[in-house]
């Protein structure tokens, strides 16, 4: 397997040459997992962040985003299964691929200040296995989408890239969502 | 040309990731205007006045063995005293004492109770670090341990304690002086103790507060955890012994190796 992206012209090739395509944005997404944690780890959190109107706590507030954007991600998986024409007897509308993109965006724009208010918050934790798992998926979550997004524009990749890293994504997500907003809930209730 | 939307998603989700960091750094840390985990705004919560008994509050601490250090753990070796005076006489050793200082260097405070052979120590920076050491007293030294690595070494006489304190990866040094019980008011300085549960969070604070009226306190989240987040305590008010967190009344407690309350 060589790994020389940018020494062929960007036309359908073969599969050797595609996965090399994948190197740069992995390395990136893994340098972005690593920062993560590294900083999470570093930061002294401070227990207090900044707070907003309507909720009673910050856990709600990260819990309730949490889960709206894990909902989001879900309509993601599903719209990809049907862009990819896995449901059976259902063909993709005109739409779906903008239904894609944009569950997809707000699914992660949402998880963004969720994840700030963590790592700033609480830190990169390993007091318990739950808050290990949880501060793992989290930084995975955040290298995944950034392979995705990388990974998107490109030409030339053998088939199974696009969904192997949404699916990874996916279930980071869902790893950070029962790690988290689902315990919290269980305990706590779903509101005070 | 097409913007590259990925791209544009990634840069934006970035943008937003330092805009609400900033506004983090930001917000003023004191709980009137933020909310913290499990804070809430109407008395929901249960206050309890637990004096700090050497068994209960912190768990695990002489024989704690930390899950992991802070990554940044400041490589000094543990724990050297300061004044290692060959032989210490029995009168200059006191039964029962307590000390507050202000550490050396850092913005930290300490504050050291003996009582019968037994020591409570706590230090705390007023922001994220703090530290509850307990152990045994000997014939005027101290080595105290506590949760996450935590170290007390310190040697004391009737009028002073000396020595340093490692806490969070870094080694405080200090001198504290005897604290005199005077007639100086309604709370002496000293150390004093909160422990509450607000909305199922166990939080427990710590306030060294110093002769002068000046105070240093921290308080701890999810307070049983092997490291808990851990941030600047609402003021301690010195004439009614209690503070104000997010609309809970923390009632503190004195902790005093002279009185033995706390032990």
């Amino acid at each position: 397997m060589t790994a020389q992206p940018d020494a062929l012209p960007p036309a359908p090739v073969d599969v050797s040459l595609g996965i090399g395509k994948l190197i740069v944005p992995s390395l990136i997404g893994g340098l972005v997992a690593l920062t993560l944690g590294v900083y999470g780890r570093l930061h002294h959190p401070t227990g207090v962040v900044v707070s907003i109107a309507g909720f009673t706590s910050a856990g709600y507030v990260k819990s309730w985003l949490a889960t709206v954007a894990t909902v989001f991600a879900i309509v993601q998986v599903a719209s990809a299964l049907v862009m990819y024409g896995k449901i059976p007897r259902v063909t993709a509308p005109s739409w779906i691929g903008r239904l894609h993109q944009w569950s997809g965006r707000i699914a992660f724009l949402l998880a963004v200040p969720v994840a700030v208010n963590c790592l700033y918050g609480l830190g990169f934790q390993t007091y318990s296995t739950r808050v290990l798992l949880h501060s793992l998926f989290g930084c995975a979550f955040f290298g995944a989408f950034t392979v995705k997004m990388l990974i998107l524009p490109k030409r030339g990749l053998p088939g199974w890239t696009l969904p192997v890293a949404g699916a990874v994504v996916f279930t980071a997500l869902i790893g950070i969502w029962f790690t988290s907003a689902f315990w919290f809930f269980s305990t706590f209730g779903l509101h005070r | 040309m097409k913007p590259n939307m990925p791209l544009v998603t990634l840069l934006t989700g970035a943008a937003l990731g330092v805009g609400v960091l900033v506004a983090s750094v930001l917000s003023p840390s004191s709980t009137a205007s933020a909310s913290g985990y499990g804070a809430t705004s109407s008395g929901s919560a249960t206050t309890g006045v637990k004096p700090a008994s050497a068994a209960s509050a912190v768990g695990g601490a002489s024989a704690a063995a930390p899950a992991t250090t802070s990554a940044t753990a400041s490589a000094t070796a543990p724990g050297t005293v300061p004044t290692a005076t060959a032989s210490v006489p029995k009168a200059d050793v006191p039964p029962k004492a307590d000390y507050v200082a202000r550490t050396d260097s850092g913005g930290a405070a300490v504050a050291i109770s003996v009582h019968a052979g037994k020591a409570v120590a706590y230090m705390c920076n007023g922001h994220a670090v703090a530290a509850w050491l307990r152990g045994t007293a000997k014939a005027g030294k101290l080595e105290l341990t506590g949760k996450n690595g935590a170290r007390l070494d310190v040697s004391y006489r009737t009028g002073k304690a000396t020595g340093s304190i490692m806490a969070d990866g870094t080694k405080y040094t200090f001198s504290a002086p005897l604290v005199h019980r005077g007639s100086s008011g309604h709370r002496p300085p000293g150390l004093y103790e909160a422990t509450a549960t607000v909305h199922g969070v166990k939080i427990k604070a710590g306030w060294v507060v110093l002769p002068g009226g000046s105070q240093v306190g921290s308080v701890e989240y999810f307070a049983d955890a092997d490291v808990a987040p851990t941030a600047q305590a609402p003021v301690l008010d010195l004439t009614t012994g209690t503070a104000q967190y997010d609309g809970v009344t923390l009632v503190a407690s004195l902790i005093s190796g002279f009185t033995g309350s706390g032990f």
